[in-house]
């Protein structure tokens, strides 16, 4: 168990100009669970890959446990990896495959066996000690996948996408038996997805990339009340947060046939960068129906009924390709496709973002 | 017809439904001249060869011709010049197979990786493979083995060895010779078989803790299992019919020193006008191909079997 710290790592794949990850900066505490999470092709498996030894860093360090490891080769670093394949040794029984590690690092047999049976029972794998990974099933090599991780006892787990290959129902449970299990042995462990959801459900901190460089990493709570910036935003939540650029009034911003009022730090900021527009962002859950006179009008094109909840899709009046708004209402009160409501976003849940950067405003 | 067939189809199922006589024919018939044409290239001179091997047939004696039963197979496995060949035959394929074997191997781990220039030096060591195994065996008698003006004895005098290697180490300069034209052959199908490795599998390995040449022995070479299967026995049973370099380099001499099968019956047909006794040399060697190549396989399977 150890922590785990990247200081500006950097990694550029021979032949790239932009680097895969750039001057990536994270701390991992002893014991957390962390998640990376981004769109495809941010650089999640290369930082990761980059912690595990496998890609080099090409400026910048990478710390285990407080030592330097930048240079270390993947055997030095004691660290288990779970990868999406599962990459099992195709020629070596379950037991086998689970003990690979612990044979390498030379510990004596019975102690070997009494590990691996260990992990099996804790990952109900006993009965399939003797297969080979060409016999079991997707769900059964992804258990074998992290029981080579567990026997190990290793000072960090490394999980590259580990759920992507079962089917949405056993992803589910065992999303929670990984957080759990990962509680229960108290073992550092950095997970990759790109699966927001998991990322929310899984982490003790989440941390987003985008085209290599780290958004935003924060508890999943915070990270979804308190986006840093557009980005982050739009990417947490399902579904997505309304984000629109509104055209500033005098007080605040236009939106629709009413005005949503800004700080007057905001007011600044938006002036400082010369913006005649403000990005707003407000969540689907974040808005009530109001009365006449409140609020803004929205036409409803599309009511989707989930049973507890209900999605109004929609757009503000005369505005048509804006793209829709998404709202989530009570489905008591649903309105019927093709009317108007009219919307009061709460106050304290629009989020104001620069149009220019995308970065939140405060204050 | 009809009512016979009808049970038939009902057992089959409903997925599996068996073309009409008739269809099956047509749809045979484009494949006919094919299989005519290598059956007539392949096992009517076989045949032959077995027809002749039970006649007492001599060129040399016009009125020879007459059934002999199995007296010329009698006569070939009790000569010990047969049982002198199939000994160079065992060392000669057995040495070529397994140098070029571990040559192509070692050379199928470097050219694995990637470094600038990879794609010339692939090329480069394919070319012995390339090279027609009569010029092949000429350019090594002539300019490697020669005694006087040979590369061989020039590149080792400075260690004080020479020799007249063709007279000396008959057996090995044939070795040599095959092995430098095997590697190639063997190097791509080891390479085929470590390009076809999953790279995660590896770096799985390396992350538990696996060194370079550990992940080699546990990793890679059971992967590789099936291609030395592979590469062993098309390699053995090229290797067996060895007759190009023979001929060209030693002449099967000194004496019978480095004579093989092709070359045994090569001498019996052609130079001692042996029809009957050559037939029967090369059905033996045929069949005994067959059984040791279907013998080892196995063993080499079980060994491996073992091994994982
Ligand atoms: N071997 C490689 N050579 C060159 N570029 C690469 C290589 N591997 C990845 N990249 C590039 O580096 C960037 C980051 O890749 P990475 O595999 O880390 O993405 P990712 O976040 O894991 O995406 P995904 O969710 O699709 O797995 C991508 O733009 C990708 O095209
Ligand atoms: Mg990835």
């Amino acid at each position: 168990m150890a922590s785990v710290g990247f200081e500006k790592a950097t990694h550029f794949y021979p032949g790239t100009e932009a680097p895969a990850v750039d001057e990536l900066s994270l701390e991992v505490e002893d014991g957390e669970f962390l998640v990376l999470v981004g769109p495809s092709g941010c650089g999640k498996s290369t930082s990761l890959r980059m912690l595990a030894g496998l890609e080099e860093v090409d400026s910048g360090t990478i710390r285990i446990g407080g030592e330097d490891v930048t240079d270390s080769s993947p055997l030095e670093r004691d660290i288990a990896m779970v990868f999406q394949s599962y990459a099992l040794y195709p020629h070596m029984s379950v037991a086998q495959n689970m003990g690979f590690a612990l044979e390498m690092a030379k510990v004596a047999r019975p102690e070997r066996e009494r590990r691996v049976l260990e992990a099996a029972r804790l990952l109900d794998l006993e009965p399939l000690l003797h297969r080979r990974p060409k016999a079991l099933s997707g769900g059964q090599r992804q258990r074998v996948a992290m029981g080579r991780a567990i026997v190990r006892e290793p000072r960090v787990f490394l999980m590259d996408e580990p759920l992507s290959n079962l089917d949405a129902q056993l992803r589910v449970s065992t999303r929670t038996q990984i957080a759990a299990l990962q509680k229960r042995l108290g073992v550092t462990t950095v997970y990759v997805t790109h699966d927001q959801v998991e990322a929310m459900t899984m982490g003790d901190r989440v941390a987003v990339l985008k085209d290599g460089v780290l958004q935003q990493c924060d508890s999943p709570v915070r990270l979804y009340e308190h986006p840093a910036n557009a980005f982050v935003a739009g990417f947490i939540g399902s579904p997505a947060m309304n984000l629109r650029e509104f055209p500033l009034s005098r007080e605040g911003v236009r939106v629709g046939d009413a005005a949503l009022p800004l700080t007057p730090g905001q007011r600044r900021r938006l002036a400082d960068e010369g913006a005649s527009s403000a990005l707003l962002g407000f969540r689907p859950e974040a808005v009530d129906l109001v009365g006449e006179g409140e609020g803004f009008a929205m036409e409803v094109g599309l009511v989707e009924h989930l049973g507890a909840d209900c999605y109004l899709y929609g757009g503000l009046p005369g505005h048509p390709a804006d793209g829709d708004l998404v709202v989530r209402v009570a489905p008591h009160a649903a309105p019927a496709a093709g009317g108007t409501v009219r919307l009061g976003v709460r106050p304290g849940r629009v989020h104001v973002f620069s149009p220019g950067t995308g970065e939140r405003l405060d204050g | 017809m009809t009512a016979q067939t009808t049970p038939d189809t009902a057992r089959r199922g409903p997925t599996t439904r068996e073309p009409a006589r008739g269809e099956r024919w047509i749809r045979r018939t484009p494949l006919l001249p094919g299989l005519l044409f290598v059956i007539a290239m392949t096992q009517i001179p076989f045949l032959f060869t077995v027809y002749y091997s039970f006649q007492d047939s001599n060129l040399l004696r016009p009125d020879s011709g007459s059934f002999a039963g199995i007296a010329n197979y009698g006569r070939v496995l009790g000569d010990p010049l047969f049982r002198n060949a199939v000994a160079n035959t065992v060392v000669l394929t057995a040495g070529a197979v397994l140098l070029s074997l571990a040559l192509g191997l070692a050379l199928a781990v470097l050219l694995d990786r990637s470094f600038p220039g990879r794609g010339v030096v692939r090329t480069l060591l394919i070319t012995p493979f390339l090279v027609m195994p009569v010029a092949a065996a000429l350019l090594w008698k002539t300019s490697v083995y020669h005694p006087v003006y040979g590369l061989l004895n020039w590149a080792l005098s400075p260690f004080g060895i020479e020799a007249d290697w063709v007279n000396d180490f008959p057996l090995l300069s044939v070795v040599m010779v095959l092995t430098w034209q095997w590697t190639p052959f063997m190097m791509l199908i080891m390479l085929a078989g470590l390009q076809s490795q999953s790279p995660e599998v590896l770096e799985a390995a390396r992350v538990d803790g696996a060194r370079p040449l550990a992940v080699f022995r546990r990793i890679t070479f059971p992967h590789l299992r099936r291609f030395v299967e592979l590469a062993l026995l098309l390699g053995t049973i090229y290797i067996v019919q060895t007759f190009d370099a023979v001929y060209m380099i030693t002449q099967g001499g000194p004496g019978q020193a480095s004579t093989n099968l092709p070359y045994f019956i090569y001498l019996q047909a052609f130079r001692a006008f042996d029809v009957g006794e050559a037939a029967a040399a090369g059905v033996i060697v045929v069949a005994a191909t067959l059984v040791v190549a279907m013998f080892a396989l196995r063993v080499v399977s079980s060994l491996f079997e073992e091994e994982s």
